[in-house]
This record gives C-alpha cells, structure tokens and sequence, in this order.
C-alpha cells in the first residue's frame, strides 16, 4: 500500500485510496465491530462496554445505551461507504472510531495491554494491528 | 450595619442549591494510554469532541503518553459522562472519576 492512503480534496472531501485487499481487512474490522455490539459472546464485546465509572458496580444506563447506538451508528456507516471512493467528515470520523475501536479491541481481547506483551504476540496479529494503525495513521492526517 | 432579615423559603432553596453546586467536587474525564493507539488519532478524538485547539489536544495527547493518564476535562457528573462515552465511541480508553 505504498502513498497516502487517504488525501483531503480541495473540495472537503477525502479520497480513500485502499486497494480491494486493504478495504477487506477494513471490512473484517466493521465486521467485528458489528457482531461484537450485538453478541455477549463475541471476544470483542467487553472492550465494547468497559466501564464508564470504575467505583460502580454498574454503570449509567443511559450513558451505556447511548454508548451502544452511537458505535452501532457509526460502524452501520462505516459498512454503509466501504466501496466509495470519497468520504465526507462524517463518514471519515465513523470510519476513524470504528477502526479504532477495532484496534483496541483487539489487544484487549489478545490481553496485549502493555508494549512488553504486544511484542510477545504472534506475527498474524502484530500484523493486523500494524494494518489497522497504518489506515488510522492516514485517516487522522487527513482530518 | 446593615439589618439582617430572615430568609424566605424561596431564598433558602436558592441558597442551599448555591452552596451545593459550588462544594460538590467535579467529575473528571481521564484518558489512559495504551500500546497502540496512533497518537495523532488522540488528538484528532479530542479535537472533535471537546473542540480544543491542535495545541492544546496535543499537550493533552502528550500527557497521556508520558504519565499514563491524563484528567482531560472536569464539571459535573452528566457532562463527564457524555463525554467518556463519546471518547469510548472513538474507541479510546477513557473512564470518569470525581475529584479527590
């Protein structure tokens, strides 16, 4: 994936330049980000409820609903403009917090908390996580 | 010397509400570090969501590398939890705790 990845036009708009092999790992990640809303099972659903108050045994639960449709909006967004060829902000702050709750997820579910532990992992998931940070990298430069 | 009245009622709901607000300790929003996060990504989040200037959210985004944690806003108790959650939607680590 060599260049800019994504690049602001002069119209606003900012121009997604992943190839179908990037957009797919970017697709697995919104994926994820779906089923694990949704599913207590999933490996990825606690890093999407931590707590909002760690002194309570239980959170507000409004603030915990409202938590749940705000990701829930934004990774139905996400999915929604994966094939387009340009974002508007809205669009490019669901695709940067989706991703990003996709990276952290990842190293809470692997337990990778710490820079020690993340070094221990194995090569597919430094991997994917290098991916992941290499497409916020380029979102975030270009809000 | 001025003459001391009674307060009315009225005037006591006032100012019990007064002195509460202003001895009730603040809620602060802390943001925790962690191995992966891109940097420019925590201060693009708290751009968006606070509306801070680049060079403040960078101080902010610095704190929080180099001491672990950092307090990025206070007030009260709904506020601070509004804002915790928009920092969790972004996918940062963030909790609230009152102040000590």
């Amino acid at each position: 994936m060599p260049g800019r990845l994504f690049v602001r036009r002069r119209d606003g708009r900012i121009e997604v330049r992943l190839n179908d092999a990037a957009r797919a790992v970017a697709r697995e990640a919104f994926g994820h980000v779906l089923a694990a809303e949704a599913d207590p099972d999933h490996e990825w659903h606690a890093s999407l409820n931590s707590p909002i108050d760690p002194s309570h045994d239980v959170d507000d639960p409004l603030a915990t609903l409202s938590r749940q449709h705000d990701v829930t909006s934004n990774v139905e967004l996400a999915v929604a403009t994966l094939g387009e060829d340009f974002l508007n902000d809205a669009e490019a702050w669901a695709w940067l917090c989706t991703l990003q709750v996709a990276l952290r997820a990842t190293i809470t579910a692997k337990g990778l908390m710490s820079a020690e532990r993340l070094n221990e992992a194995d090569e597919a998931t430094r991997d994917y996580i290098t991916t992941l940070q290499t497409f916020l990298f380029g979102l975030a430069d270009a809000m | 010397m001025p003459s001391l009245k009674p307060l009315r009622v009225s005037d006591q709901s006032q100012t019990e509400s007064v002195t509460s607000t202003m001895t009730e300790r603040p809620w602060n929003v802390i943001v925790w570090d962690d191995p992966v996060t891109p940097m420019s990504v925590v201060v693009v989040v708290f751009r968006k969501v606070f509306g801070y200037p680049n060079n403040k959210a960078t101080q902010l985004m610095l704190t929080v590398h180099h001491e672990g944690r950092a307090v990025v806003w206070s007030g009260p108790l709904e506020r601070a939890q509004g804002y915790c959650v928009k920092l969790q939607v972004a996918g940062l680590l963030a909790t609230i705790e009152q102040d000590a």
